[in-house]
């Protein structure tokens, strides 16, 4: 019981470790990575039935690592992290399903390897630990591109990881100053968030502290103006690695501006917020308006994903309890949707070896279930009601307005473009005259179905009925914005 | 009597690393031997050497060997002997790690351990040495050894091209040293680190200008021996003629010998002068941080990449070495901590290349590796742990080498200097997942290769799992060393320097 968050983060790694020691046949290791990402999942379920909503930080872990400086394996599960964990671990079966024909096996050992990096990162309560589990996950990402992505993957592999990396290092310079920090105040070292959330800079130094972080958060997500990596990355990973990125990935940028930013530096994000909602709202509708113009399904998906990664960034900066429901539940739905489409993205391209939007059409009257499902996807993204994605985005709306009428209406009108793109895309790829590349297109098989079929039911299922979920993730939000509100004062 | 054996056997490692060097040097005179059978005798020694001091360390207490007719001129004390550990185990593991490249080179024979055993016996002299000259005669019989393995392939342009240059300026940098201590010497009357560190304590800084000049001189000296910049003109070409054996010695263990003395020198007598030196040599740490990384950078060949990133590793120990005496608790431990770090990283990397050119290739550039995850896949998962460790990737020693490192220098308040230092870091990236890149990406042109299994390959692993435990060990496992533990046995051995 005390082991378990331990056991989650490292069965992956210690599988693709007994396996590359075992030297397994590629048909041993998919059905070792299916297993263990089953019995995974099982985990995460138990672990949500023993969690309590009221109950802060549960499960914690403080084993010593580096006494000297006060390092320690720091682990710990709160509402936030278990909603990325549940996610996590319920997209890699489905993703490994995706696999199935996969004989690469370095394929399946950096799947292993980024399931283990991601899910450290999102437990991690220590800043190194933390910084150690951030850049783990970057590296099956970085070979999974440049080995076994498409166009151009080398030079586009090389600059996600450039970028990413100079996020990294900047907030590795925070890390130390913090820590060092600790210890000038308080007489001894640590890393451990909770332990330093107590320190005052001075406001010209907290913003520089706290920019080396949101550099490394902003390029992750990535906000406006850090994005060039993005569109390049997404068009050249390979399927699971997109859908990693976008679903889980992006999503851990936020995670560490809530994690890390709304507690070490909450002053000077409340400071700055008018700035950073700023930058997040051009994100929002320039990426909107970019994603219209692609030609490519991935790139456009890609800026859409980009774009709803504003929205949730914006929502987090709101800083009320709509938009924080509305944000972490976005999380949620956005996860399932945009792995839904990219996966389908993957098995278009499968069947027609192209996602270019003008060499498709003529799909929906060939493959009708096919067409019906990457509809499905397609507008829960964009947030059509009866999806999770309108409750989400109807939420952080609310707050938007509370915030500022007119934010609130520059806010609303994400919903408006992406309906644009979404349904001009459609027509072109679903409908109209069949084009060389769709002749013969096959329509969904059975194993595909039972692959899309979990992330279509959970869609409706929050997009119905959100009193299942929302009640459970607000204790948590409550509390938080009820402990930064205490701490901020008078600002 | 008795007082002569036990001053004997404090100095005993020493004596039979000579022992074992002379004897390889008569051995090499009979052609009945094989390459094997000196390699196999060198290393017994240095075995028998190392199992020495590791009973002596923690054990004998601090001293002087001979004080009544020698003066201070020897001391033996924890911190030299850990670093006695470190450069026999150094030359140990380069022995046999490039065992098959040995067998690969017609050049090789029994003189070429002899020499390396003399230039070993240079650098335990030098980590020893507690008075000036001593120290320059240790580090000349060091030097004088490596000027001639450099040049050791005597028909090779390169090579020769390569041992002229080290030669000519290294001896104009020992003349440096001379002089230096000619000056410390006018002013103090003597030449122990003892005498000359009370002089100081007892002055001010207007009567010093002699001490101050004649440190200068030396420092220029031990920039010059860890490729500094602007002293580093010589470490690329040097590098890159030097048989891989050589280049793993000079960039790895021979370092270590020379922030030994470094270190001592820091540690007793040029503590007060900090105010005057450490701009000096947060300059040139600057200077070798980014001069580095752009050699770095612009290498097609993966030796000299190598050879450029060693520059920006000793620019790394610099910012650790201006930290000394300015605040930080951490700065000494963490240059023996990084020191170790890079050794494990270099031999591995050095180690995978003479292991992949003892097949043939010559020339070893990027475009080489190529495909190489698919022809040795192993091989390539271990070249790139040792690239991540030297790039400062955490889970490997090279991270916290770094992490230590940057804090002593935060400790010290020099923040800029530690945000240049992560800006190389971020720009070393680039350099060393080139070659990651290189072995993953591409598909494979030539027919794969069988896997040998050999000693070389073997401690290729060893290594790996070395740098893997260092970034990442736990103390939870009992009897084994966790990453910690370096760190504490560092400071202790720092405490004897008192």
């Amino acid at each position: 019981m005390e082991q378990i968050l331990t056991a989650i983060i490292f069965i992956p790694f210690i599988t693709a470790l007994g396996a590359s020691i075992l030297r397994l046949s590629h048909t041993n290791l998919r059905s070792v990575s299916i297993a263990s990402s089953l019995i995974l999942f099982g985990l995460v379920l138990f672990l949500i039935q023993e969690y309590d909503p009221q109950g802060g930080m549960q499960f914690v872990r403080i084993l010593p690592w580096i006494q000297n400086y006060g390092i320690s394996y720091h682990l710990g599960v709160d509402t936030l992290s278990l909603v990325l964990l549940l996610l996590v671990s319920m997209l890699m079966p489905l993703l490994y399903l995706y696999m199935w024909h996969e004989h690469r096996k370095g394929y399946w050992y950096n799947m292993l390897l980024l399931q283990s990096g991601v899910t450290g990162a999102i437990l991690a309560l220590d800043l190194i630990l933390f910084y150690l589990f951030w850049e783990m996950m970057l590296l099956p990402i970085f070979i999974m591109i440049g080995r076994y992505g498409n166009s151009n993957r080398q030079y586009n592999a090389t600059k996600i990881l450039l970028m990413t990396m100079l996020g990294s290092m900047s907030m590795l310079f925070s890390i130390l100053y913090l820590g060092y920090t600790h210890f000038e105040v308080n007489g001894f070292w640590t890393y451990s968030i909770d332990k330093l959330s107590v320190i005052n800079f001075s406001p010209s130094i907290a913003i520089l502290v706290a920019s080396g972080f949101l550099l490394a958060f902003a390029i992750k997500i990535p906000l406006v103006g850090f994005h060039t990596w993005m569109a390049p990355a997404y068009g050249s990973s390979p399927t699971p690695a997109v859908v990693i990125l976008s679903a889980i990935m992006a999503k851990l940028g936020i995670y560490g501006i809530w994690r890390f930013g709304y507690t070490l530096f909450e002053e000077t994000l409340v400071r700055y917020t008018d700035f950073i909602i700023i930058l997040a709202l051009v994100g929002l509708i320039y990426y909107a308006i970019i994603a219209i113009t692609q030609a490519s399904l991935r790139r456009m998906f890609a800026y859409a994903s980009g774009s709803h990664l504003s929205l949730i960034t914006l929502g987090l900066f709101f800083a009320n309890i709509y938009s924080w429901s509305g944000s972490l539940y976005f999380i949620i739905t956005h996860a399932l949707s945009s792995a839904g489409i990219f996966l389908m993205i993957g098995l278009l391209y499968k069947r027609t070896q192209t996602i270019n939007i003008n060499s498709l059409g003529g799909i929906a009257s060939q493959a009708p279930l096919f067409a019906l499902f990457f509809t499905f996807f397609a507008l829960s993204t964009a947030g059509v009601p009866g999806t999770g994605g309108f409750v989400a985005e109807l939420l952080i709306i609310i707050g938007a307005f509370k915030y500022n009428i007119l934010i609130g209406i520059f806010t609303a009108s994400t919903m408006l473009l992406a309906m644009l793109y979404i349904f001009w895309m459609l027509q072109r790829t679903l409908f109209g005259s069949i084009s060389v590349a769709t002749q013969g297109f096959k329509d969904l098989s059975k194993k595909e179905i039972v692959m899309l079929l979990p992330l279509l039911l959970l869609l409706l299922i929050t997009g119905v009925a959100p009193s299942l979920f929302v009640p459970s993730l607000e204790p948590w939000i409550t509390i938080t914005l009820e402990s930064i509100n205490q701490n901020i004062g008078g600002l | 009597m008795s007082i002569i054996l036990n001053q004997l056997y404090m100095i005993l490692p020493m004596i039979i690393v000579l022992i074992g060097a002379f004897t390889l040097m008569i051995l090499s005179q009979y052609k009945f031997f094989k390459l094997k059978q000196f390699n196999l005798v060198a290393v017994l020694f240095l075995t028998i050497a190392l199992a020495i001091v590791l009973t002596q360390f923690g054990q004998i207490p601090k001293g002087y060997i001979f004080e009544n007719t020698l003066g201070q001129v020897f001391i033996v004390d924890d911190f030299a002997l850990l670093f006695d550990i470190m450069s026999i185990t150094g030359v140990i593991l380069t022995l046999l790690i490039n065992t098959d490249y040995f067998k690969s080179r017609q050049y090789f024979n029994g003189e070429y351990f002899a020499l390396l055993l003399f230039s070993l016996f240079g650098m335990i002299l030098l980590s020893h040495a507690h008075e000036l000259m001593t120290a320059f005669i240790g580090l000349e019989i060091a030097s004088l050894s490596i000027y001639a393995l450099v040049g050791y392939h005597k028909n090779n342009k390169v090579s020769s091209e390569a041992m002229m240059k080290y030669l000519v300026l290294g001896s104009i940098t020992g003349a440096f040293f001379i002089l230096g201590t000619a000056l410390i010497y006018g002013a103090v009357g003597s030449t122990t680190l003892t005498n000359i560190a009370i002089y100081i304590n007892e002055h001010d800084y207007d009567q010093l200008t002699l001490i101050i000049i004649g440190a200068t001189l030396i420092m220029i000296t031990i920039l010059f021996k860890i490729g500094a910049v602007p002293f580093h003109g010589w470490v690329i070409d040097v590098y890159e003629g030097s048989p891989f054996p050589i280049t793993m010695f000079m960039a790895s263990t021979f370092k270590i010998a020379i922030f030994a003395i470094a270190l001592r020198f820091y540690l007793l007598d040029f503590v007060p002068l900090h105010e005057i030196l450490n701009p000096m040599l947060q300059f040139i740490a600057i200077l070798t941080l980014l001069g580095g990384s752009w050699l770095a950078i612009t290498q097609s060949s993966i030796k000299r990449m190598l050879a450029g990133s060693s520059i920006v590793h000793s620019g790394y120990m610099l910012i650790a070495l201006t930290s000394i005496g300015t605040g930080s608790q951490i700065a000494v431990p963490a240059i023996m901590f990084y020191l170790i770090a890079y050794f494990l990283s270099a031999v591995g990397a050095f180690g995978i290349l003479s292991y992949i050119s003892a097949s043939g290739i010559k020339q070893l550039t990027y475009e080489d590796f190529k495909g190489f995850s698919e022809r040795r896949p192993y091989l390539a998962v271990f070249m790139s742990i040792f690239m991540l460790s030297l790039a400062g990737f955490p889970s490997t020693i090279g991270f916290l080498g770094k992490f230590y490192i940057f804090t002593a220098g935060v400790e010290s308040e020099h923040f800029l200097l530690v945000g240049l230092g992560i800006i190389t870091a971020f720009i070393s990236i680039y350099y060393y997942f080139k070659l990651i890149a290189m072995m993953y990406f591409y598909p494979n042109n030539e027919k794969q290769q069988p896997i040998r299994y050999t000693f070389s390959s073997a401690l290729i692993v060893l290594m790996a799992i070395l740098i893997i435990w260092g970034g990442i060990g736990t103390s939870l496992i009992p009897f084994i060393p966790s990453a910690d533990a370096l760190i504490d046995i560092a400071k202790g051995a720092i405490n004897s320097i008192g």
